[in-house]
């Protein structure tokens, strides 16, 4: 059976409704969502609204949680203090704009969803914040999946979607037996089973080079997974984004569809709040 | 025996590059002079604000600056190369020093200067061959950021949008940045040349406060957005808590 995975709506309406068409089109009709329904785009209750009318699994994304708990998060959230300044204005603004019933939607949300041995979260298992990065060291990046206890990851958070196998993975240990009477040295090798990570991408606020919304398709049947691009009416968005009074420069950025994206230096670190 | 070459060209084409290598192979004293130059039809020309004098300045520290009086009407340090850049859309209509504007003729007297030569970009094959646009219109807006101190990641994200549109179509940016450590760099981009320069000064100011040194972004290009830009600038910089160097230090 296969099924789609969406990530990073951020309040983009007609992106939205186009990704959605995309996967009715297939006739997939079993989606999960990764969280970060709202922030930097102009429509965030039809977007949470469009995600409750089709009754669509959701987990929280850290702009979902920063909505409802106020923005509490650490500096270390932001990359560079214009990113923490354009930020608040997005969070002030959408935190206007939603109604409480969608609030109260976005509060209830889970941490994560597992589906047998498949987990979806929006960072990683340990936070809604946390960048797993496609370059990300193979042991932590393992270490994230095995701790889990999942055989496939679904994240989201970078806008960037990828698929990385965590295979070969294998931990040698030495253990010195006896110690006091200076016994034996014995090695010994953990092989361990291989690991997916896959990241849907983005669909509200794609950084992948171009300006297509992004999720994936994930075929349980034939363990295939397809990364889908789909063209929507970005220009719509923009307008909506200017005529709404929130930055130009969110349009701009949305309207390129830049590879480049602001991270903060070290993107696994995890903020202790 | 001295020499006095007045280089000339459009915005970007490398004027300033060229004229830092040739005072760093000259083995006897250096002086630079950088004039205004003119507004054409339709075209504005950038006011430099010192931008590059102080970054010659801070690679050749010794250096003369031909604009100081006391130094023009001195006698003349023998094997003087002296360098004058003049900012200039349309080549010269004829070649060699008849093609020399007439408008700066006062002002190189008036600093006792008499170019012995006068070189053009894009005329003169002894000078690179860039490849320069062609400008049809232009405008200029420069900001003085004497005092300012940038949030680096900021700043990164400031130039690249800069650069890449998002304050209108910018054909040349050029500017003298501070950074918290004391640091500041060169930033220099050009809309017909690949990537920014990002060069280093070589004087560090004392760390965690103002830096008194010049400072100042100036840019040309189409359909600017300065209201945008002063607002991007005022989210970049760090704010006015940083204190101002002690007069010790």
């Amino acid at each position: 059976m296969a099924h789609a995975v969406i990530s990073c709506l951020h309040a983009n309406h007609a992106a939205l409704e186009a990704v959605l068409a995309d996967i009715d089109q297939q006739g997939i009709d079993t989606i999960t969502c990764l969280g970060d329904l709202v922030g930097y785009g102009p429509q965030p209750n039809e977007v949470v609204e469009l995600i409750r009318q089709r009754a669509i699994p959701t987990c929280q994304g850290c702009w979902d949680e920063d909505i409802i708990e106020g923005l509490n998060a650490c500096d270390c959230s932001y990359p560079s203090q214009l990113a923490e300044r354009r930020g608040h204005l997005a969070h002030q603004w959408t935190a206007e704009q939603l109604s409480e019933e969608n609030k109260a939607f976005l509060a209830s949300l889970p941490m994560s969803l597992r589906r047998d041995r498949l987990l979806f979260v929006h960072g990683s298992p340990n936070s809604q914040h946390e960048y797993l990065l496609p370059n990300m060291d193979a042991f932590a990046a393992l270490e994230r999946v095995e701790t889990a206890g999942a055989d496939t990851l679904f994240c989201g958070h970078t806008h960037h979607p990828y698929v990385r196998e965590l295979r070969d993975g294998s931990i040698r240990v030495r253990v010195q037996e006896g110690v006091a009477s200076g016994g034996p040295s014995v090695e010994r090798e953990i092989n361990l089973p291989v690991r997916r990570i896959i990241n849907a991408g983005s669909v509200g606020e794609p950084r992948h080079g171009n300006t297509n919304a992004t999720y994936v398709v994930h075929d349980e049947a034939t363990d295939s997974v397809e990364i889908r691009e789909v063209t929507y009416d970005v220009e719509r968005t923009c307008r909506a984004i200017v005529e709404s009074g929130l930055p130009a420069i969110f349009a701009w950025r949305l309207r390129h569809g830049f590879e480049y994206a602001e991270r903060a230096d070290d993107a696994s670190h995890v903020c202790e709040r | 025996m001295s020499q006095t070459l007045l280089i000339s060209g459009p915005p970007g084409c490398g004027k300033t590059s060229w004229i830092l290598n040739r005072l760093q192979n000259h083995r006897g004293p250096c002086g630079y002079l950088r004039l205004a130059g003119y507004p054409d039809e339709g075209l504005a020309q950038a006011p430099d604000g010192g931008i590059d004098l102080a970054y010659l300045q801070d690679q050749c520290p010794r250096l003369l600056d031909l604009t100081d009086l006391d130094q023009a009407l001195a006698p003349r340090p023998e094997h003087l190369l002296a360098l004058i850049e003049l900012p200039q859309f349309q080549s010269p209509a004829e070649s060699g020093l008849g093609g020399v504007d007439r408008r700066v003729i006062p002002q190189l007297e008036a600093l006792h200067l008499r170019p012995d030569e006068h070189l053009h970009f894009g005329r003169d094959t002894a000078l690179p061959r860039q490849d320069t646009l062609d400008f049809s219109s232009l405008q200029a807006w420069q900001r003085n950021l004497a005092g300012s101190v940038w949030d680096p990641a900021s700043l990164s994200s400031f130039w690249f949008e800069l650069v890449n549109g998002a304050y209108g179509d910018v054909y040349r940016a050029k500017a003298l940045m501070n950074l918290p450590d004391g640091r500041a760099f060169f930033c220099n981009w050009m809309v017909s040349q690949e990537g920014s320069q990002f060069l280093p000064l070589q004087t560090i100011a004392p760390p965690d406060c103002r830096p008194e040194r010049l400072s100042r972004l100036v840019v040309q290009g189409k359909d600017l957005d300065p209201g945008a830009i002063e607002r991007t600038l005022a989210d970049c910089l760090l704010s006015e808590a940083l204190p101002h160097p002690s007069p010790a230090a």
